[in-house]
């Protein structure tokens, strides 16, 4: 804690040039995701205070700006319980209209907004959710799905390693009967793990879904990183989903909240759920204007930090490091087995240059924002390649399975 | 920003729509100390704190709030929140781990009915509404009288949920003193909703501290009296906060960059909250003159609320109301008979002056007339405004 405290001068007075602090990674949050870990425990090498930094943890981190405040400022102080603040309104309607629904609620986290969109169409058990077996709202939302509508779930295995197709949906759909617990709901993920959901295979699971009285809802946390790839409208992907929830605070760079849509009446029904977690804040209205301020400032930058991502994971791959997904948005998924060195090798060294990765084991997720440029994207290349080559000087060879789980043993015991 | 107003009238769900006489620029808001509007200057402090991301517990200023809220009320770690109801439902859910399990409460208790069910939705509990007798405050005999034992047919009594201030209303430090060594004695929790507390300890003199030690868990508002835009916070031990924390992701209240308004409710705190005996006085002041007039109040005045009844006037609030807002005041037209009104920090005293005024033209022009006949039903035990 003393450490933080010497270094708060030196943040304060960098506040206005970089974009977020450079809090030392002391205490890293800890994640049990098997593919995302963020504890480090070798932590010997503090920060450079003086130097920028770039977080490639995910795209949460997307810190607001000065200039984000000036606008908050600026921003109606209604009571958002009552619906009674401009902004808040003028979001929703914007988000909505864009996206093609008739409605939009303000929430405070992509868990709430998707999780209330689900609820909302979750009328009574026994029923299910179908979605993608790597589906955040499946896997990263507290069980949420069971919790708030006691629904099971059918986690559907994507063979194609990129989305779920139409027939996988059908083969996968519970009909009704004594012994089970229908589907009501088939939920997407688009943009899931970085990569996009191609319009057409939306369409025909929408179009089959909907045939079957089956509702479809989409958690497009990064819809918005899709739609500026494809060049799809946000309309075009609103048409086949009954709800949508669309983050702010990631990669549109907002510093809280997200966005569900749907018909009125379904959004009026979410509103009554949205209170009952706790979701009803009061002078929401600075949120929300910067909230629209980033999509119609920040949302456009995406193709550029798509375009970084693209030669990160060329040049990664020329270094020997495997993609584990295709890179198509903003994510790079690495494997650093192949290059034979592991997380625990490339971290302190990144870290002595200021940039923050998550990662267990040799894999880890890289997630770009509008807050990493190409210097970062250097910074990263160079530090990799040194660690590389150094290993390589020592005899490192490719890593196989079984020493992979050495080293985290090792690494966690230290 | 009254036309705004009118043009999203129609998204309201919680039709305020017996404030549809509201036309003028409302100055003074009186139904709830939720109206309480952020300033400028809390943008500038917005902007000095910390950005860092909170579902990850790296943000400085959050951290910061937690800790100082925490020492405050002599429990070991804090959880920023987006609302009241988040806290409480988190602190409850936390505290009942397994059915069947119940909470006993006071019957008007905002955890129970305004919280839109959640006891039952978030802990599958069942509810003990117990009624206070002396219309203040739950006793301790009747919190020994109404515990639920261990039975096969029961839902045991697994916490206690004290709300102070109550409608306005303080509970005494002896008698929670007094729940609590029960409570313990039984193995059962202690939970407070302290929406208020910090109105109850500005009027008593009772630290944070003090209260604090009688209880397991405590919710603070910070977007009420406090005058924070949003926010909530709840204290209690390391793990039980740990496990909250968990829950709270649950719910989506994980959010990210929340230091900003952190930052804003700890300045609150050490600047705003000792506004609150002069907002108390103001209360008494107001409520004074309008008894002078005939009127009765449904609880006695002891902190920010008037619990305002016209009944004998035969004045009914609606047209208060109406008289008032050509002024900019704005209060809940209630159901005609009856009405709450709520005062905090950005109500000057020129605004309880002008509402005397008004309030003397109005009841003088109305003087001699039959009592009102009571027409919509008042639930004395849980007055129908839509949100604290």
């Amino acid at each position: 804690m003393s450490i933080l405290a010497s270094l708060r001068p030196a943040t304060r007075s960098l506040a206005h040039i970089r974009a977020f602090s450079s809090t030392p990674v002391h205490k890293l949050y800890i994640q049990s995701n098997l593919q995302n870990d963020q504890t480090h425990p070798n932590l010997a090498s503090p920060m450079d205070p003086n130097a920028k930094v770039y977080d490639f943890r995910s795209d949460t981190v997307t810190a607001p700006t000065d200039e984000m405040f000036d606008i908050m400022k600026s921003a109606s102080r209604g009571d958002d319980v009552f619906q009674e603040d401009y902004n808040v309104n003028d979001l929703e309607h914007f988000v909505s209209s864009i996206t093609g629904h008739e409605a939009g609620m303000f929430c405070a986290s992509g868990t709430m907004s998707n999780q209330l969109g689900l609820r909302t169409h979750l009328l009574q058990p026994p029923h299910s959710v179908l979605c993608d077996h790597r589906s955040h709202v499946f896997l990263w939302e507290a069980g949420g799905i069971s919790f708030h509508s006691q629904a099971n779930v059918s986690p559907v295995y994507a063979h194609n390693g990129v989305h779920i197709t139409a027939e996988e949906v059908i083969n996968n759909i519970v009909e009704e009967d004594l012994h089970t617990a229908p589907t009501k709901v088939v939920s997407l993920e688009n943009t899931l793990n970085g990569m996009i959901f191609p319009i057409e295979e939306i369409k025909r699971i929408s179009d089959h879904a909907r045939a079957r009285g089956i509702k479809m809802h989409l958690d497009g946390a990064r819809l918005w990183n899709a739609h500026q790839e494809t060049g799809v409208p946000l309309s075009e992907y609103g048409r086949y989903f009954d709800s949508m929830s669309l983050c702010l605070s990631k990669g549109v760079g907002a510093p809280i909240g997200s966005i569900l849509v749907g018909d009125a009446k379904f959004i009026r029904k979410s509103r009554h759920f949205r209170k009952l977690f706790g979701g009803g804040w009061r002078q929401a209205g600075g949120m929300a204007k910067v909230a629209k301020h980033c999509i119609e400032n920040i949302v456009p930058t995406m193709p550029q930090t798509h375009k970084i991502a693209r030669r990160l994971a060329n040049e990664l791959q020329a270094m020997g490091i495997t993609l584990t997904f295709p890179q198509m948005t903003n994510m790079v998924f690495i494997n650093t087995a192949s290059a034979g060195v592991t997380i625990n090798d490339i971290l302190p060294a990144l870290l002595r240059r200021n940039i923050k990765i998550g990662g267990n084991g040799t894999t880890s997720r890289l997630v770009l924002h509008h807050q990493i440029n190409d210097e970062a994207a250097d910074i990263l290349l160079d530090t990799l390649k040194e660690v590389i080559a150094h290993k390589k000087s020592l005899g490192a060879r490719p890593i196989s399975g079984s020493e992979i789980k050495q080293d985290a043993v090792k690494a966690y015991t230290q | 920003m009254a036309i705004r107003l009118l043009l999203f009238r129609g998204l309201s769900t919680y039709s305020r729509s017996s404030m549809g006489y509201l036309k003028e620029k409302v100055i003074y808001d009186m139904v709830s100390d939720t109206a309480t509007k952020p300033t400028d200057e809390m943008f500038e402090i917005m902007k000095q704190a910390s950005r860092e991301d909170d579902v990850y517990h790296e943000d400085d200023s959050v951290v910061a709030l937690e800790r100082y809220v925490s020492e405050l009320t002599g429990h070991e770690d804090g959880l920023f929140c987006a609302s009241g109801t988040m806290t409480n439902q988190l602190c409850l859910r936390a505290h009942l781990t397994q059915p069947p399990h119940s909470v006993l409460l006071d019957a008007r208790s905002h955890v129970y009915i305004h919280e839109c069910g959640g006891l039952a939705y978030h802990s599958q509990a069942n509810v003990t509404p117990v009624h206070a007798k002396n219309g203040i405050y739950m006793t301790a005999e009747e919190v020994a009288n109404n515990i639920v034992g261990e039975d096969i047919h029961n839902s045991p009594t697994r916490v206690i949920s004290i709300e102070n201030t109550l409608n306005g209303l303080i509970m005494p430090i002896d008698e929670i003193a007094q729940i609590s060594a029960l409570a313990r004695s039984r193995g059962i929790k202690m939970h407070v909703d302290g929406a208020r507390l910090w109105n109850a300890s500005q009027e008593t003199g009772v630290s944070l501290k003090e209260y604090g030690q009688h209880f397991d868990s405590m919710s603070l508002c910070l977007s009420k009296g406090i005058g924070a835009p949003i926010g909530s916070i709840l204290v209690g031990s390391r793990a039980f906060v740990a496990k909250c924390r968990h829950l709270r992701k649950l719910l989506g209240g994980g959010w990210r960059q929340a230091g900003s308004l952190a930052a804003v409710a700890h300045w609150c705190i050490e600047n705003i909250m000792p506004s609150m005996p002069h907002t108390h006085q103001q209360a008494k002041r107001l409520a004074m003159s309008l008894e002078a007039f005939g009127c009765s109040l449904v609880y006695p005045c002891m902190t920010n609320q008037i619990w305002l009844d016209t009944t004998a006037t035969g004045v009914s609030t609606k047209l208060l109301a109406e008289a008032l807002a050509k002024h900019g005041i704005k209060i809940s037209a209630g159901n005609g008979c009856t009405s709450r009104i709520v005062l905090h920090h950005q109500i000057t005293d020129e605004a309880i002056d002008q509402f005397i005024a008004t309030a003397t033209a109005l009841f003088k022009e109305y003087e001699g007339s039959k009592p009102l006949a009571i027409t919509g039903s008042f639930n004395i035990t849980a007055y129908a405004t839509p949100s604290q």
